[in-house]
């Protein structure tokens, strides 16, 4: 059934599924920017269906075996191989303390439905500046590892988020991996305001390490402008720890320095006050513990 | 083109599909199953949910050959013998449809969530069908066909003080 209008059909595209990176890298070779990858394909498919993308050749990854595996490395941190779906990312167990950032952000993404089909790789290469894995996995100071016609490369995800629906990726390389390193002591939370939808209006991410002698946190807000960015004056305010006082000045230095934009969803001075309110709320839960 | 086979409520299905052809269009163009529903084709409104190899999927963010060999269930496949399932019969007795558009897709993930949670908690059931929507607002309705076959169940002790019945 098609009447020919957006929502309803998908351009015409040859799938491709292959089995090993080598083959994927081969198609890409090939095809190059008249190819997408695909993973769970929850992005790819709606953006086919409205025509911002109308790729002639679509690469399914979740044939490759090895993009399937999530392990944790003892001494350097996690790996998610980029064909791992929400849902297996949170099932019990697999991201354990040190990475509750990304679980608490992950388990508020979209349905259960949605999650089974949708990679953690796939959501973070959307960039789309409401989305919560990116904040979350700045907060822990992850990294892309990516394979190209060349060879391998490695890019920390805040950089490899250039702007919105921007990323460091050439059409001849795939992202295979998120690297997380592993920190003793971590302890991380996540928080977003929504209104109405899944999608954030605001959102944080934080991340204290207590490794020994070295302090230091990490704060990063996300959907309040085009891409995540952290904000240094509050990561001041809580790297020696929280108390009532530390949470108090840390939201104001949010409501200070966060820089928030206009747009349909809300507008600056509400979105200054929503960052706010969610950095007192994400730190006094933390404080909690 | 190209062929695929997939096995639908039982029956081995094979057809001719493209490429670009969604799951949602193969069940109910291809293969006629009409308790599929096409509402939002873009995931926000879940009335095209089935079963893809015993889990839940929107069928409008799935390419139709990604089902090749694979098994979709829809509601027409969870009946025995031609016997409603209690779920089923729940949903009849406390009017848990008004205008039934999208009761197909609630009843898949209702009796889906019974059978792997049959004491589910109101926070369970308002997770597992987060991504549904009935414009026509049954939700009451379809909580209370929810709790009544989890009360019809026998019921762990240490689960009893938070069930979605007592609540």
């Amino acid at each position: 059934m098609s009447f020919g209008s957006p929502y309803l059909t998908l351009p015409d595209f040859a799938y491709h599924r292959p089995a090993t990176l080598e083959e994927a890298i081969a198609l890409l070779r090939e095809h190059g920017d008249e190819a997408k990858l695909m993973g769970g394909g929850v992005g790819l498919i709606a953006f086919m269906k409205e025509r911002l993308m109308s790729p002639t050749h679509v690469i399914d990854m979740k044939g490759v075996a090895e993009l399937k595996v999530v392990e944790e490395v003892p001494g350097r941190g996690m790996r998610i191989g980029a064909a791992a779906t929400l849902e297996e990312l949170l099932e019990e167990g697999k991201l354990k303390k040190g990475y509750a950032v990304l679980h608490e952000a992950l388990s508020k993404v979209a349905d259960p439905m949605i999650r089974r089909r949708a990679t953690l790789v796939g959501n973070l290469c959307e960039a789309i500046p409401w989305v919560d894995s990116p904040p979350a996995l700045i907060a822990l100071d992850a990294s892309v590892e990516i394979l190209g016609t060349d060879g391998k490369r490695s890019a920390q995800v805040s950089k490899f988020i250039r702007g919105p629906v921007d990323i460091d990726l050439s059409p001849t390389e795939i992202v295979t991996a998120v690297e997380i390193p592993e920190a003793r002591g971590r302890e991380s939370a996540f928080e977003k305001f929504t209104a109405g939808s899944e999608f954030s209006v605001a959102s944080v991410a934080v991340a204290l390490l207590n490794e020994g002698r070295r302090r230091s946190a990490r704060v990063v807000y996300g959907a309040v402008n085009p891409t995540p960015a952290r904000c240094l004056e509050v990561e001041e305010e809580i790297k020696d720890g929280l108390t009532p006082a530390s949470v108090r000045k840390a939201a104001d230095a949010a409501y200070e320095k966060v820089e928030c934009m206009d747009d349909v969803l809300a507008s600056s001075p509400y979105r200054k006050h929503l960052v706010k309110v969610i950095t007192t709320k994400v730190l006094r839960r933390m404080m909690g513990r | 083109m190209r062929a695929v086979s997939v096995k639908v409520n039982g029956h081995v299905r094979r057809r001719e599909i493209k490429d670009n052809e969604l799951l949602l269009d193969f069940l109910r163009d291809k293969v006629e199953v009409r308790s599929v529903k096409a509402a939002c084709w873009r995931g926000e409104c879940g009335l095209c949910t089935v079963m893809l190899d015993g889990a839940l999927v929107k069928s409008c963010l799935v390419l139709a050959v990604e089902a090749d060999g694979k098994e979709v269930r829809t509601v027409e496949g969870i009946t025995v013998g031609g016997e409603l399932t209690a779920i089923q019969r729940a949903f009849v007795e406390h009017g848990a449809a008004q205008c039934g558009f999208c009761t197909p897709a609630w009843v898949l993930a209702t009796y889906d969530l019974l059978k792997k949670n049959p004491h589910p908690t109101e926070a369970d059931l308002t997770e597992a069908v987060g991504g549904l929507v009935c414009r026509c607002g049954t939700y009451n309705q379809i909580r209370e066909a929810v709790a009544e076959v989890a009360e019809s169940t026998s019921k762990p002790r240490h689960r009893a003080a938070e069930s979605l019945a007592q609540a």
